[in-house]
Parts: C-alpha cells; sequence; structure tokens
C-alpha cells in the first residue's frame, strides 16, 4: 500500500524546514511529495525540532503571517458546513428542527467530527467551538503539538465540556479502529496526497451512515494554475513557493465520479478492516446516484461550491450554487458529499 | 461573600435595581471570553448589545469594568425642568440600534425632545440652510436631543437585569499585561481590588486617553483644536402660538467657532459654544447674567460688533448692567429695530404677541442659565491608526472615543461610538455562529472594515466644517456662503445631507456623509486656494498685491 503523505501541514513545514536547514533536506527537495520523507522520519523528537517547536508555532497562529490566507479562509469552511449540517437537519427532521439548531450556536453539538490533516488546529477548534466531539489528527508529531499547545490556552477548548482531542496519525491507520465520525473534513489536503483515490476511500470509511463528508481543493485550470501558483507563490509570494504541484489539483468533476461509483460496504461501520467496494452489485448504492445533464449532482447528495478571494476586502467568498457546470469553481472549491443513510 | 468596591455600597443592597457584583478570589486570574474597560454609553451599550443576542448571551462570559460610580448615574434623578448639561442627539440609526437591543425603553422618553429642524448659517455672511424633517419621506424627526445620563442610566438598568453581565464599578485599572508564555498570551487587567481578569478580547471604551490603547500599543494621529467647548443648560420663554414649537436646533458658525442651541424642553435648551480658549475662560468665570446675554448677542449681533463685544468683555467689563450697556450700544449702531427677532438687549417684544417675521430664524432669547451647568472642556480631534491590536497588542479592539474624537459641531461623537458598538457586536456574533476565536484577529477585521474608513470619512467632513468656517477670508467666506446657499435651494441634495440624522439605513446615511464630504471638500478647495493665491505673491511684487488686493477684496 502506498503511502499517503496528504498533509498540507507538513508539506508546509517540511518546506519551511528544508528553507531554513537546506543542508539537511537537500536531497529532498527534488521532488516535492518525497519531503514528507522528512516528516515521516522526524518522528523522534529531536533538539532541532524542538529549537523550532515556538518558532513553528507562531507561524501556524500568526493570523497576519503566512498562513494569513487560511486563517481568513477558515469562516467561510465553517460556514459552509454550518449550512449543509442546518440543511441536512431539515431534510431529516423538517424545518422545526432546522431553526431549534440554528438559533444555537452550536450546531455541532453531539457530534463526533474528524479533522483529517488539521496543521495547527484552525478548523479543529472552530469545530470544537461548535460543541462538536473533534479528533484532530495530523501526519506530523509536530503540528500535533502546536495544535495540542494552542487549544490548551484556551479555557472553551481545555476545559471538560469540551473535546478536542489531537492524534499523529493518518486516516488509513483511523480506519482500522472501529470509531466512526458524524463529519469528517479534510480541508486542503487532497491536492497534497499521493493516491487521492486510496485517500478518498479513506475518508469515506470514516464517515458513519447518513453522515457528511467535507473536502476544499483546488480544481485543475489554467485560472488555478495562475492564481495560486504563479500569483500566489512567485510574483505575490503569498504563500511558499512550491506548496502546490499543479498536476495533483483535483478537479470537481474527479471527486463526483469517484463517489458516483463508490459504494460504502454495509457492514462498514463496525468492520474495521473495510476498504469499500467499487462496482459490485451485491453493494447498496453509491453516494452519488444520479447528476443533472451538465454533471452536476442533486443537492441533497453532494454539493460543490466554488470560494474566491477577494483582494480589496481581504475576504474569501463562498459562491452561491450554480447553475451551469463549473461556475465559480475553477479555482478554490469545497466539496460536500452525504453517505447513504441505508448504505 | 460578594464583593464589594465601597464598604457602604453594601448599605443601599436592598434596591430592586442594584448592579450584579459577584464574589470572586484575587490571586487567581478569573478567565472571561470579553472584558470591557469603560462604563460610558459605548462600554455599557457594548455589553448591552451582547446581551441582547441569545447566541452571544449563552456563550460568552461578559465583564465590564470602570472606575467611576456607575450607582449614582444608575440612582439618577433631576426635577422635570432642570437637565444636565452633557446632551447628545441621538439619530434615527443609533435609535434603531437602541431599540433592536432593548434599550430604549428603558430611555425616560419625557426627557428627550425630538429634532424637527435645523439652521444653520455663516456667522460672517448671514448665508443660511436649513433642514427640514419634510424633505425626509418617512421619519417624523431627525434626531431625539437626549441626556447623555439619561442613555447611561437606561443601559445600567437593562444590564442589572441581565445577570450573564458582570459590572465592576469604583474599581480602576491598576495595569494591563501580556500573559508570559510564547503563544496564545492572553491581556491579563489587574485591578485596584487586587483581583486580575484573564480577558480572550479586550474592549477599550476607555475614552481619549484609552489604557487599552495604550497596551495595545496603537497609535493614533489628531491634533487639539484652538478650541474649547462651553456647555450649559439654558432657561427661556415657551415659543408663542404663532410660532414652531421648540424642536429646531439652530448652529452659527462664528469664525471663534459654531455656536449651538440645541432644545430639550418648551423652555429649556442645552449649550454648546465653541470658541478661543481665553474667550472660553472669561465665559465661564463671568458674573451671574452675562453669559445669558453674551449667548443672546452672539446668535443676533453681526460678526463686527460680536468681536468688539469679546475685547469688551476681555478688557474687564465685569458686570452685567455693563455687557448689556455694549450690546445696546452695538445694537443701536448696526440699526437692529427694537422690535427685529435680532435685538436682545434692546428687545421690545413680549411674550404672546404676534413675533416678527424672523423669529423662527433666531433660538428664543434665554433669560437664564441653570445652576451648576456651566463648564468648558477642550476639544480635539484623535483617530487610532488601527481599531484592532496586533502582535503584543492583540487581543484587544477599541471602540467610541478611545477609537476616535470628534468636534462636537455635527453632534457626531456618541452617535459614531453607538455605530462601532453595533458593528462590533455583530462580528462577535457572527464570529461564534463560526466557530471563531472571538479575540483573533481573523474574526474582528470585519468590524474594522466597517466602520474605519466611515468614521474617517465623517470625522474629515467636520473637521474641515470646523476649518472653513474659522476663516474671515473674503473669497472663502464667499465660497462656502454660496455653498450653503446652492444647498438650500436643491431638495434633493439637501435630502441627502439629512440623512446623517434622519437615515434609517446605513447605506442611506453614508451616501448623506458622502455629499456632504464631498461639498466640504470643494469647500476646503476654495479655502487652500486662496491660501495659495496670497502665496504665489513673492516679495517683490508686495506693492502690487496691496493694490490688488484693495482692489479685489476691498480692505487694505
Amino acid at each position: 500500500m502506498s503511502t499517503h503523505i496528504y498533509e498540507f501541514e507538513s508539506q508546509m513545514q517540511a518546506r519551511r524546514y528544508a528553507r531554513v536547514w537546506p543542508h539537511r533536506v537537500g536531497r529532498n527537495r527534488t521532488a516535492g511529495l518525497q519531503l514528507s520523507s522528512v516528516a515521516a522520519t522526524s518522528s523522534t523528537v529531536n533538539a532541532t525540532e524542538i529549537a523550532h517547536f515556538s518558532r513553528l508555532s507562531s507561524l501556524w497562529w500568526n493570523e497576519q503571517g503566512e498562513f494569513s490566507l487560511l486563517h481568513r479562509m477558515n469562516p467561510v469552511r465553517v460556514r459552509y458546513i454550518r449550512e449543509k449540517i442546518l440543511e441536512a437537519t431539515y431534510e431529516d427532521q423538517g424545518e422545526d428542527a432546522r431553526r431549534e439548531l440554528e438559533s444555537k450556536c452550536a450546531v455541532l453539538t453531539g457530534m463526533d467530527v474528524l479533522d483529517v490533516g488539521c496543521g495547527g488546529g484552525l478548523l479543529s477548534e472552530s469545530l470544537a467551538r461548535l460543541g462538536a466531539r473533534t479528533i484532530g489528527i495530523d501526519a506530523s508529531e509536530s503540528n500535533i503539538g502546536i495544535a495540542s499547545t494552542h487549544a490548551s490556552g484556551d479555557p472553551q477548548l481545555s476545559s471538560s465540556g469540551n473535546s478536542l482531542e489531537y492524534r499523529h496519525t493518518s486516516a488509513e491507520q483511523l480506519v482500522k479502529e472501529p470509531k466512526r465520525f458524524d463529519v469528517v473534513c479534510s480541508m486542503e489536503v487532497i491536492e497534497h496526497v499521493d493516491n487521492p483515490v486510496a485517500f478518498l476511500s479513506a475518508c469515506a470509511q470514516l464517515v458513519k451512515p447518513g453522515g457528511h463528508l467535507f473536502l476544499s481543493t483546488i480544481a485543475r485550470t489554467p485560472l488555478s494554475y495562475f492564481i495560486t501558483i504563479l500569483a500566489g507563490e512567485y510574483v505575490l509570494r503569498k504563500v511558499a513557493v512550491g506548496t502546490h504541484t499543479y498536476s495533483k489539483f483535483v478537479n470537481p468533476s474527479e471527486l463526483i465520479s469517484f463517489f458516483q461509483t463508490y459504494r460504502s460496504s454495509p457492514s462498514s461501520s463496525s468492520n474495521p478492516t473495510d476498504f469499500g467496494d467499487f462496482g459490485s452489485d451485491a453493494s447498496p448504492r453509491p453516494w452519488i446516484t444520479r447528476t443533472y445533464a451538465h454533471g452536476l449532482p442533486t443537492r441533497l447528495e453532494a454539493d460543490v461550491r466554488g470560494i474566491v478571494y477577494i483582494p480589496w476586502s481581504g475576504e474569501w467568498k463562498l459562491m452561491p450554487r450554480s447553475s451551469t457546470p463549473w461556475g465559480a469553481v475553477e479555482c478554490n472549491y469545497l466539496f460536500w458529499v452525504r453517505r447513504p443513510l441505508d448504505s | 461573600m460578594a464583593f464589594f468596591a465601597k464598604p457602604r455600597s453594601s448599605v443601599r443592597l436592598g434596591c430592586r435595581r442594584r448592579l450584579f457584583l459577584r464574589s470572586f478570589s484575587s490571586e487567581h486570574a478569573r478567565d472571561n471570553d470579553i472584558v470591557i474597560v469603560g462604563g460610558g454609553p459605548a462600554g455599557l451599550a457594548l455589553a448591552a448589545a451582547l446581551a441582547a443576542n441569545p447566541i452571544a448571551k449563552n456563550s460568552l462570559k461578559i465583564t465590564l469594568i470602570e472606575g467611576g460610580d456607575l450607582s449614582k448615574i444608575q440612582d439618577w434623578g433631576m426635577p422635570p425642568n432642570a437637565y444636565s448639561n452633557r446632551v447628545s442627539s441621538i439619530t434615527h440609526t443609533s435609535q434603531h440600534f437602541l431599540n433592536r437591543i432593548g434599550i430604549w425603553d428603558y430611555v425616560e422618553h419625557a426627557r428627550t425632545n425630538p429634532i424637527h429642524q435645523m439652521q444653520v448659517w455663516d456667522g460672517v455672511s448671514g448665508a443660511r440652510i436649513t433642514f427640514d424633517t419634510s424633505a425626509i419621506p418617512e421619519s417624523s424627526e431627525m434626531a431625539r436631543m437626549t441626556e447623555n445620563l439619561n442613555l447611561q442610566r437606561a443601559l445600567l438598568r437593562k444590564l442589572s437585569d441581565t445577570p450573564s453581565v458582570q459590572v465592576i464599578h469604583s474599581v480602576k485599572v491598576e495595569s494591563i499585561q501580556r500573559e508570559a508564555g510564547d503563544h496564545n498570551d492572553w491581556p491579563l487587567v489587574h485591578l485596584s481590588n487586587g483581583a486580575t481578569l484573564r480577558a480572550r478580547l479586550l474592549v477599550g471604551a476607555d475614552g481619549f486617553n484609552s489604557p487599552v490603547r495604550s497596551f495595545a500599543g496603537i497609535s493614533s494621529y489628531g491634533w487639539s483644536y484652538d478650541t474649547q467647548a462651553v456647555v450649559a443648560t439654558l432657561n427661556h420663554a415657551p415659543r408663542g402660538p404663532f410660532q414652531v414649537p421648540n424642536n429646531t436646533a439652530y448652529q452659527r458658525f462664528l469664525p471663534t467657532g459654531p455656536i449651538a442651541f440645541l432644545p430639550l424642553s418648551p423652555c429649556t435648551s442645552s449649550l454648546v459654544w465653541s470658541t478661543k480658549p481665553h474667550l472660553a475662560a472669561a465665559l465661564n468665570k463671568s458674573s451671574p447674567g452675562v453669559l445669558e446675554q453674551l449667548i443672546n448677542a452672539a446668535f443676533r449681533l453681526p460678526e463686527p460688533s460680536l468681536q468688539y463685544i469679546y475685547r469688551r468683555l476681555l478688557e474687564g467689563t465685569k458686570s452685567s448692567e455693563e455687557i448689556k450697556e455694549e450690546i445696546m450700544f452695538r445694537e443701536r449702531s448696526d440699526g437692529i429695530s427694537s422690535h427685529s427677532a435680532y435685538a436682545s438687549a434692546t428687545s421690545m417684544l413680549s411674550d404672546g404677541g404676534i413675533p416678527p417675521d424672523d423669529a423662527d430664524a433666531l433660538p428664543p432669547l434665554v433669560t437664564s442659565i441653570q445652576q451648576g451647568t456651566i463648564a468648558s472642556f477642550p476639544l480635539r480631534y484623535n483617530h487610532a491608526e488601527s481599531y484592532i491590536g496586533e502582535g503584543a497588542g492583540s487581543r484587544t479592539v477599541l471602540v467610541g472615543d478611545a477609537a476616535h474624537t470628534v468636534h462636537p459641531l455635527a453632534g457626531q461623537g456618541l452617535n459614531l461610538g453607538l455605530g462601532d458598538v453595533d458593528a462590533l457586536s455583530r462580528c462577535i456574533i457572527q464570529a461564534l455562529r463560526h466557530g471563531g476565536d472571538i479575540g483573533s484577529y481573523t474574526a474582528l477585521i470585519p468590524y474594522a472594515r466597517e466602520r474605519y474608513f466611515g468614521n474617517h470619512k465623517v470625522m474629515s467632513a467636520i473637521d474641515k466644517l470646523h476649518k472653513v468656517y474659522s476663516s474671515t477670508a473674503q473669497p472663502v467666506v464667499w465660497a462656502r456662503s454660496v455653498g450653503l446657499e446652492v444647498i438650500n435651494e436643491l431638495d434633493s441634495v439637501k435630502a441627502a445631507l439629512m440623512m446623517n440624522a434622519g437615515a434609517s439605513s446605513r447605506l442611506e446615511n453614508a451616501s448623506g456623509w458622502d455629499l456632504l464630504a464631498k461639498s466640504i471638500e470643494s469647500l476646503a478647495g476654495a479655502a487652500s486656494t486662496s491660501k495659495m493665491v496670497s502665496g504665489m505673491i513673492g516679495a517683490g511684487m508686495q506693492e502690487l498685491a496691496k493694490n490688488a488686493g484693495q482692489r479685489i477684496f476691498g480692505r487694505p
């Protein structure tokens, strides 16, 4: 089985590491993804790592620093998750239940939520504040350290009433455990993995029946190349050079077609060794059963929404649902899919 | 054991409307989501706005600190015809906000007075503009004069019914420090009673000399005007049956600063007289009966005659009789008929008769000043460079006078503060909905973006109004007079201008100020052009220039 290095964060960290300590990682700079070996082999904490600990921490949580775009993207992601949870509540329990939930702040109360590739914990903290029993996982041990330390300073997150847990593990490892989640999020991660299909199926297996999977990534289009790589990394230097690899960007249609064939095995929530099943007639229906003529899924099964950075306001904007095939999803977008209840 | 700031306050504990004070240990820093420093209208309104929202109420622990004794304000009361000297015009937008957060019902409405009309005129040229509510289709009043204490009391009463907000008063902030630690450090507020509060978000509603602003390391930009404001509560006869009721605000722009007459009730009004510091000092310590006459004269006499009266006052004309003589002399020499509304010392008008034609163009004659209401304070312009602290000053935000101080001539100071509070409370609630850390920079950006440039526009328009009207240079006077007269003729422009007072939506409000800002901008342009022209006249051209000056401006 191939190693999935899907942590945007670990890659960022590795690159930062590479920048500061080029002689240590020089061999790995030739191919972006091999950098992961730095994170993978540095699991034993050494003095250099500890020396970097506070520095990395201040970088992750420096809102005006290199991660400022990610910080600003966070409210939009959470807003999207919130909207989708409310929509699902409406579909399952009707308008009154939706209204009641909407009047509350903590819309994720009572839910088990997994944040795959949590990095410094930007999204995990928000999910925990919305009431979720949150687990954030990351392949980089120092990211987990940073995230845990940051959360411990916040009484709202460290108090007994809230549960936020960070673990140094991967989605593939977690699949082997029996725990399944109401919501699985993996934001800005899939464009950094080696084997997106295996990664998606690991994430999908972690979702309870009727649960939600949220992804965010970048579409593979000339526009996204221009914005995220040429402008973002080389011209404006908003993001470190080498953060993104164009060929690894994922188009919405690819995610949709994956879930058109992906079927959960009926026993997936109890059988830790389940790896999904593709195309077998005996299995339950796939997560996406039908699409409109232009390839978009129906509203109740999956959703693709563009998010656009507005430079003059310094804000990300969640674009409205589009009736045309790929309106405003040519660059960054959010993807939501729901595991069928009867699967 | 309950904690009390002052031992004697425990005596009054039986009273129903007592501020809610809680016990806490002094050695351990207590965690708070929001610590508001300052119990003025802005700080109290922020606490009330957050408490009025179910999401914020249920998820935030809020503490407000005030150095002064708020119980005095909570128990504040005055006889029906006596008024405090600090009043503000609460605009429609502000009223709407106060209504939304459930405060407006706690304001004693009998002590407020609507403004239906505003008359503003140039003290040098006499050019006049009249703002009337008839130009605003959907509202009957432009703004409502309200005593600041009336509003503060309303806020305190509302908060005393709100256990989710803890108000600690008569306790000072000794120091503010940043928590020791490399990351995620929160501000620690050390209080004079030994307690320490740890704040996720520290709000500076602590006025012009804001300690929170200094802690946050936010510099501010501004200057002191060479101007003092003299305030007082004025008694006068009620308006006659043939006149409009006392719902008109009057403001005359004199070269020394604007003088404003703000109606509070049929026979009381409030004075805000901005003038040079030495004149303000003389007005402040004038003998009884003198200030009344000077106020009447300042709204009526031509500018040169006022200058003459000022000189007499500064030279030591002290008694009420002497000042009356001087004013009578000037009125006679200016040819003001004793039956004209412009006559004050020589006025032969009796109450109840048919008033002269121009009676509505001027405020009623002041008969006396309420005891102990004369006060003065310096005027300044000040704007913080940012509303949100960064780096070592992170987790701080500024509202109200801590963020900006303006000249009172447009009556916008309190309204700007309430606008800040409205925006900040909405921003915090939005961040809560999205699981944000409300102390984080990212969560607070929408607040700064909504307020900073809007406030700046209003503030510089007010600043320029003050500066343009301080000039007596002829081209400037001409330009601003034409400006006023033209605006007065253009109903649509006027209606837009009035939106600053009567708007119910923020958008309209902004467009009103945009227009005002533009017209002020062009006036200011005229002023600088005249300066430039005089600057261009070189030393060798002085003789020629004098001749030209005589020809063009008609004076040597």
